[in-house]
């Protein structure tokens, strides 16, 4: 769905509401590594010392073994030049060579498992997806997810979020067999309405980046399992979409929604979970 | 003396804690009860203000009930 | 209720903020508070501790269906919000003093207006955590209601009505 993923939406977005989105003030770049710095990198090898490029990362620290001591911002400084582009790069080698301590969820290092989800300079992303900004030397702020109970360090707390994204039954109900007894088939329409929503990974940026989230997480779901939620509601093949409308037809489940749109702001994925809200509550509506 | 809240709740855990041990295989129940009580008198030093901290081990602690409660676990030792 | 059991200010003292569900460290090596807040932080509400409703691995509770609460709220919300556009734009368009239509747009603010004030009461005082209060909210929201729109009534009645008014003003 090319509409879900409108970028011409999210620039009209940020220039119309700078102030009130505080999040994602001056984030960072997203963005994939581009071949270029893999060339880099092998000049670097070969042998000509370029000048050190060094950056200091401000990260949280909290240590569940001593749970009497506050948390604390911890400093270190990389080379960059001996450094990967991306921020995950930079804190597993933070890990490996600077501080063994320091804990963080990390997989596959590529956007796809969603466990590496962190606050880095105030944006909620993914820190595999996050490049080092390398022309200014400022600090980068490393956070865990905001408005969730730390587990250590970097590490969020997500049990209630994966408890409500079981209570909307994120798998296929039906009673009907398939007419051929093999696979539900769709038709290409009916797949495409699915694009922008399979592609979420479930990294708890948007639902944390939520203002309404933040106030109201035991009861309101967030927009990540909306989106999830909504994913299930569209599918074709599906032959419980009015029981799942009415898991959220009521006061808290859906309808603290209020369209802030941080959501569509920080997805490291580039999905929009404020449009795929706005869908259901649209077709709730005419239902 | 009137308990807090908080204060009200680790007694709860506590009791929780204590008939859970009630589960498990007879000749095992001491061990349980004195890890139970061993990870209690762990914290005992905790200022009673230092709420972040105790509301961090009433987590730790409900999370371990759930986990050491599971029939799964038939023995446990205190350190 | 603990926290409601433990005193707010003390609470303020005692904790600086760890185990935070707020992100924002306060110890002496941590950065400048107000580089995240741009008002005074107030701790009004703090978060609860974590509480696990059944087991880690049973699904968060559902609620009863009430499209009163859900989809027809919102709907009706939508259509009153939508309705008010024509009818501000109308007076000053047409130049019509009509009282019909007068009491039409005042009903609709009124409406609007409470619908308005409920969800944020929805939004900051949660029924779990303080149904009281809520309650005691909920009340008070509609005496509110009740004397603006007894007020309105009289207004409308025995004076000029709201666009005349709105006239007036602007001219005077």
């Amino acid at each position: 769905m090319a509409a879900l993923r409108s970028t011409s939406t999210r620039a009209l977005l940020a220039s119309a509401r700078p102030s009130s989105l505080r999040i994602a003030a001056a984030g960072p770049i997203r963005g994939f590594a581009q071949l270029a710095d893999g060339a880099q990198q092998s000049n670097v090898a070969a042998g000509d010392q370029p000048a050190a490029k060094l950056k200091t990362f401000q990260i949280y620290r909290w240590n569940p073994d001593q749970p009497t001591e506050k948390p604390r911002m911890q400093s270190y400084t990389l080379d960059l030049n001996k450094t990967g582009p991306m921020v995950l790069d930079a804190l597993i080698r933070i890990k490996n060579e600077l501080d063994p301590t320091l804990t963080f969820r990390r997989s596959c290092r590529e956007g796809i498992c969603g466990s590496c989800a962190m606050n880095i300079n105030g944006t909620n992303t993914l820190a595999c997806l996050c490049r080092i900004p390398n022309e200014d030397s400022s600090e980068m702020k490393i956070y865990p997810l905001p408005h969730t109970y730390v587990v250590k360090d970097l590490v969020p707390d997500l049990t209630q979020f994966y408890k409500q994204y079981k209570s909307i039954k994120p798998y296929l109900q039906r009673d009907t067999p398939s007419p051929d007894g093999k696979e539900y088939r769709q038709t290409k329409e009916d797949r495409k309405k699915l694009d922008g929503l399979y592609e979420c990974i479930l990294c708890a940026c948007c639902s944390t980046s939520c203002p309404s989230y933040w106030w109201n997480s035991e009861e309101y779901l967030g927009p990540a399992i909306l989106l999830q939620s909504y994913r299930w509601i569209v599918d074709s093949r599906d032959e419980r979409t009015a029981q799942r409308k009415d898991a959220l037809n009521n006061s808290m489940s859906l309808y603290r929604c209020h369209t802030i749109l941080n959501c569509t702001r920080t997805c490291p994925k580039g999905l929009n979970p404020g449009l795929a809200i706005a869908k259901i509550k649209k077709e709730m509506a005419f239902s | 003396m009137r308990l807090s809240g908080l204060q009200k709740e680790i007694l709860s855990l506590y009791r929780q804690c204590l008939r859970a041990c009630r589960s498990k295989p007879e000749a095992k129940q001491a061990h349980f009860r004195s890890f139970a009580r061993n990870e209690f008198n762990k914290n005992m030093g905790i200022d009673k203000r230092d709420f972040g901290a105790i509301e961090f081990l009433l987590r730790k602690g409900r999370r371990q009930l759930e986990m050491y409660s599971s029939p799964g676990v038939k023995d446990i030792k205190s350190q | 209720m603990a926290s409601i059991a433990r005193s707010a200010l003390l609470r303020q003292v005692a904790t600086a903020g760890p185990v935070p569900r707020q992100v924002i460290a306060s110890s002496s090596r941590a950065l400048p508070v107000a580089t995240f807040h741009t008002s005074a932080r107030r701790n009004l509400l703090p978060p609860l501790p974590q509480k696990v409703e059944g087991t880690v691995n049973d699904p968060a509770p559902v609620p009863e269906p009430s499209p009163s609460h859900g989809s027809y709220h919102w709907t009706f919300d939508r259509l009153v919000a939508a309705s008010l556009i024509p009818l501000t734009v109308t007076p000053f368009a047409a130049g019509s003093l009509n009282p019909t239509l007068d009491a039409l747009l005042c009903a609709t603010i009124l409406i609007h207006s409470h619908t308005g004030f409920q969800s944020i009461i929805i939004d900051y005082v949660p029924t779990w955590r303080m149904p009281r209060v809520r309650k005691l909210f909920n009340w008070g929201l509609k005496a509110a209601t009740a004397v603006v729109g007894l007020a309105l009534y009289e207004f409308e009645t025995t004076d000029v009505g709201l666009v005349e008014t709105v006239k007036r003003v602007w001219t005077a």
